[in-house]
């Protein structure tokens, strides 16, 4: 009995406590609106960088659930809105109900934080608590089938996001694109290849996985832009035959390698290299082009 | 019946479209605040005008305002008395009448018209006027000239009334730049470790540095700051006609969904240019294909001040946005840095050898961190290091040791894997060669101006200080520019497109805007085809009112029937730069008042001081000085003094200078003559000569900025007389000040200026 006593009156005092607490934070942002939207991220470092760039003293408080991946603002109404919140977690990098954050924030994250971006762009539709004024579309959950004229297209555009990271010195970047390249590589339909590509892929199919495998598993830019070399050979060779259906250019950086030299595919005339990056940007020539 | 088929095509082809334009005052709301802006038929911007080649338009100006107003076509061929430049073209439309604008359409392309009257385009008088392929036209281009298009203003907003953001540039005020945050002060200068910098700088005589004049509250896309265009679906492309409206803004245009093609410039065709980003200078107009590259989401068409201190935003397509990186602050110290390196003592600009044109090579690079580094953590480029050497010698030593392809400083394209447009790049489709046998005029002008006292010119004249340039029919004139201003100026031709010797030979691009950057040289060109009195001027709206420009008119042409008294037009044209800026500042505290009155113009400035004490002991004193600026970096100015003050000494009191000079009278009232000379760091000397003999030397300096908002001063002079103040700058027209003056002691106060 005595016990029980202590207890409610415990139980009072944490009454109390959480009561005055709660009017502690409602007094503390004015014309509070709460609302829930969905903002992507990994870990509790993401939880923090997110609930940093959504807060705003006197303003804004938010809360990231790690699980659920859903950001809840309170805000005051008449200062500010979840627009304006909202764009500031994707300034930080990170994807949410209303914006997608610009791909340089997104690639500035922690390693822990590289969440996966969903390619679909499905995240408008889970708006949990949508009084916006954007129209709703029934449609929003199918999911948009890209078009693809080529089954190799995906490879090849993935190969040129490579390049550009190593053009920009991004070890980080290229190991992430060589990834995504990897598992790409995996999953060419290739009973949709004709009969000469089909051939040709399944001939530099190991090659380009081991290259772009060992690319995949460091951040180490010089041993990539080594490994590199041999994977826009066998690129190249498979680029001759299964034709891309723009224009490519193989370029030449004749200094790579102690002077030997060094090929890769370049999209664009202009020559942007990716062995040396921004020591020597625009070393190279064009070596051969492919229509 | 085939000819009554040609006739009805004709007929058609050839139809009038009318449009009526009611402009009438009205108040926006962009920030918060009311203001008072200018709306045609109700809106801001003014509404699209579209025409097909062949038409004849017929726009009636219904001026509604209490002011007089005119609407010039920007980039139009048209009859000169069409053209609505007042006071050169036609008289001003005044309050209450309607004009009639009636020309031919006889080109096509984007383009845009505005108010030439006084600073009416600044509060809103700027809209999209496009002319549309006939379908039938041999240069048609398919899967360009039938995309979907989307006409476009850029603008911008300010709180404060352009006139009085005119006045105080040319005070030189700094409220700008503390709104802005890029004061560039000591203290600023200390943190960013880069004090020798600036102490350089301000031996040079410069002021703090920055790509653009003017502070503003909101950029505008279609007089919306943010807006969307849900009617695009993935796979679309749309073609956007963008005029920068803007007054004195360039912009950077970047797109979150990938590569911008440009198709055409000012109107004019160009081939195809895929690039990440270009720069739209005031009064330009770019043709652009964007690409949606999937459903359900919408991708940022990002519109950023050249200044960077914020943006506006389009979004392209319909569902979550996906956001464009912002372009990163600029770091202004390097700017100074590599500015300091250019100027030379005697305040012309020194390009080291570098014949810099076209845009290609920017020295803006050094403060733009995507190209040239992170602050702190700057990349090491070979090249980096090599700018700060202002001799030139290492530099040209290490561009021969690594030249192993098309190095260039300062050339973006080729320091980073970001693609900038830049004029090397325009190549017309077709032909734009003059007509051959036609005599060459060539005319050479220099771009010059002077930042501290906002006086900006062509060859040191302004357009009230010269004549107009006579041309002939038939001839080519050929216009070489040097910029030796430290800004970069949009020069702009009316009537008339020129060709841009941009290295693209018989396919040199057309173009009516060139936006010329500080030491670069560029070549125009163009058939004098038109009569007329033709404005070639600097588009940004301040220096363009302050003068810069000149006026080309043909030899033995007709007479403009819409300008009856051709003297009394050329006054009111040419008082547009010779008005005078007011500037007043009084400060009240507790040792006196003290303060000072001004009107400058150009070449003039009137300026009265005054101290009043509050006892006879301290005095009353006044001085007036009548100056003459002298020099294109108006350093000197020689002026004509009238010095009064009155107070009560003790007995036998005197003053003595320490040329052994004295005084004793209690009132004194004096004539002089004397020369102010600013020395470098801005240090002002001053001699003057007294009617009874007297000589004072002082030497004074003001507004040093020791940090963000803290501003100090000195004076010193040879009748022993000193001072030194520090200022707190609270906001536009007060602040708090403190000084210690011989006379009069320790005083505190507050500060107004106007």
């Amino acid at each position: 009995m005595k016990t029980n006593k202590k207890n409610i009156i415990l139980g009072v005092f944490i009454m109390l406590f959480l009561s005055l607490s709660l009017i502690v934070q409602s007094q503390s942002i004015k014309n509070a609106v709460t609302e829930t939207f969905k903002v992507s991220g990994n870990c509790g470092m993401c939880e923090k960088t997110i609930e940093k760039a959504a807060n705003k003293k006197g303003l804004v408080k938010a809360d990231w659930d790690v699980d659920k991946k859903s950001l809840q603002i309170t805000y005051n109404s008449k200062k500010t809105n979840s627009e304006e919140i909202l764009k500031r977690v994707a300034y930080a990098g990170y994807d949410n109900a209303k914006y997608k954050a610009p791909d340089e924030a997104y690639a500035n994250l922690h390693e822990c934080c590289k969440y996966e971006r969903s390619n679909t762009k499905q995240i408008a539709s889970e708006n949990q608590n949508d009084h916006s004024q954007h129209i709703k579309e029934a449609s929003e959950n199918k999911v948009v089938e890209q078009k693809k004229t080529n089954p190799l297209e995906q490879t090849y555009s993935l190969y040129f996001l490579l390049k550009d990271a190593l053009v920009k010195d991004d070890g980080s970047l290229a190991s992430l694109k060589s990834k995504e390249l990897l598992s790409e590589l995996n999953s060419v339909k290739m009973e949709a290849l004709g009969g000469k590509e089909h051939a040709a892929f399944m001939k530099y199919f190991a090659d380009l996985k081991t290259d772009v495998g060992h690319i995949a598993e460091t951040k180490d830019i010089s041993s990539q832009r080594e490994r590199f070399t041999n994977l826009s050979e066998n690129m190249y060779e498979l680029m001759k035959v299964a034709k891309p259906p723009y224009t490519i250019y193989l370029d030449n950086c004749p200094m790579f390698n102690d002077g030997k030299g060094a090929n890769w595919i370049s999209k664009e005339s202009s020559i942007k290299n990716p062995y040396y990056g921004s020591q020597m940007l625009t070393c190279g020539k064009i070596k051969e082009t492919l229509k | 019946m085939l000819t009554l088929l040609i006739l009805l095509i004709e007929i058609k082809a050839q139809k009038t479209v009318r449009y009526d334009l009611y402009v009438r005052d009205t108040v926006v709301n962009f920030t918060g605040k009311e203001k008072r802006a200018i709306a045609v038929n109700g809106q801001i911007p003014m509404p699209t005008l579209t025409f097909t080649e062949g038409d004849t338009a017929e726009i009636y100006v219904h001026n509604e305002l209490k002011e007089s107003t005119s609407l010039h076509w920007h980039g139009l061929f048209l009859p000169n008395k069409e053209d609505g430049v007042p006071y050169l073209t036609q008289m001003p439309i005044k309050p209450h009448t309607t004009h009639l604008y009636k020309f031919p359409i006889i080109q096509h392309g984007t383009h845009w018209y505005h108010s030439h009257s006084g600073l009416q385009e600044q509060i809103g008088m700027y809209g999209s006027f496009i002319m549309n392929k006939k379908k039938s036209d041999p240069t048609f281009r398919k899967g360009i000239d039938d995309l979907p298009s989307i006409p476009i203003v850029l603008s911008e907003w300010t709180d404060y009334k352009p006139e009085n953001v005119h006045r105080m540039l040319h005070n030189a005020s700094d409220w700008f730049a503390i709104r802005k945050g890029t004061t560039q002060s000591y203290a600023e200068a200390i943190k960013a470790r880069h004090f020798g910098t600036k102490i350089k700088n301000e031996w040079k005589r410069m002021l703090a540095m920055d790509v653009s004049d003017v502070y503003y509250d909101r950029f505008l896309i279609n007089g919306k700051n943010e807006s969307q265009l849900t009617q695009l679906k993935g796979g679309d492309k749309v073609r956007l006609r963008i005029a920068n409206g803007g007054a004195s803004t360039n912009f950077w245009l970047t797109y979150a969904g990938g590569k911008i093609t440009v198709i055409a410039s000012d109107g004019n065709d160009l081939e195809p240019t895929e690039v990440d980003r270009l720069l739209i200078a005031v009064s330009e107009t770019y043709d652009i294909i964007v690409s949606i590259p999937s459903d359900s989401t919408s991708f940022e068409f990002l519109v950023t001040s050249e200044d960077r201190i914020k943006s506006a935003s389009l979004y392209l397509g319909n569902g979550v946005k996906q956001l464009d990186s912002p372009l990163p602050k600029l770091k202004y110290f390097e700017g100074m840095k590599m500015m300091n390196g250019m100027m030379k003592m005697n305040g012309d600009l020194d390009d080291m050898g570098m014949q810099m044109s076209l845009n290609q090579m920017d020295m803006n690079v050094v403060m733009y961190p995507e190209i040239t580094g992170e602050l702190n953590k700057e990349k090491k480029h070979d090249m980096q290091d090599m700018k700060t050497d202002s001799t030139g010698k290492k530099m040209d030593h290490d561009m021969k040791g690594m030249d192993h392809s098309s190095h260039q400083m300062y050339n973006s394209n080729a320091m980073s894997d970001i693609t900038t447009l830049n004029y090397a790049m325009l190549k017309s489709p077709i032909k734009t060669n003059l007509p051959k046998d036609a005599p060459i005029k060539e005319l050479h002008f220099e771009l010059t101006g002077n930042m501290n006292r906002y006086v900006w010119s062509l060859d040191n004249r302004v357009i009230s200080e010269t004549d107009k340039i006579l041309i002939k029919k038939g001839e080519n004139v050929r216009i070489v520019m040097f910029n030796g201003s430290m800004m970069r100026h949009p020069m702009h031709l009316h009537g008339h497109d020129f060709r841009v010797i941009n290295g693209q030979g018989d396919y040199s691009p057309l173009k009516n805007i060139i936006d010329i950057m500080p030491m670069e040289t560029d070549t125009l060109e163009f058939n004098a085809n038109v009569e007329g009195d033709w404005f070639f001027h600097c588009h940004i709206l301040y220096h363009m009112m302050s003068g810069m420009g000149r006026v080309f008119t043909y030899q033995n042409q007709a007479k403009n029937p819409l300008i009856t008294n051709p003297k009394f037009a050329k006054r009111k044209l040419f008082s547009d730069d010779r008005k005078y800026h007011l500037m007043a500042e009084n400060d009240i505290a507790t040792n006196g008042n003290d303060g000072t009155f001004m009107l400058q113009n150009k070449r003039w400035s009137i300026g009265t001081e005054w101290r009043l004490g509050y006892h006879d002991i301290h005095g009353y004193e006044t001085e007036t000085h009548v100056g003459r600026y002298i020099g294109k970096m108006q350093w000197l100015m020689p002026f004509v003094g009238f010095d009064w003050r009155y107070r009560k000494l003790g007995i036998d009191e005197k003053e003595e200078n320490i040329f052994g000079q004295t005084n004793t009278k209690d009132n004194r009232t004096q004539v002089s003559l004397g020369v102010n000379y600013t020395l470098p760091m801005l240090i002002i000397a001053q001699a003057e000569f007294y009617q009874d003999g007297n000589v004072r030397l002082q030497l004074m300096r003001e507004d040093i900025p020791i940090s963000k908002r803290i501003r100090a001063g000195f004076m010193v002079n040879t009748d022993m007389e000193y001072m030194i103040d520090l200022r707190y700058i609270l906001n536009k027209n007060m602040g708090v000040r403190t000084h210690y003056d011989s006379d009069m002691g320790f005083g505190v106060g507050l500060n107004l200026n106007y």
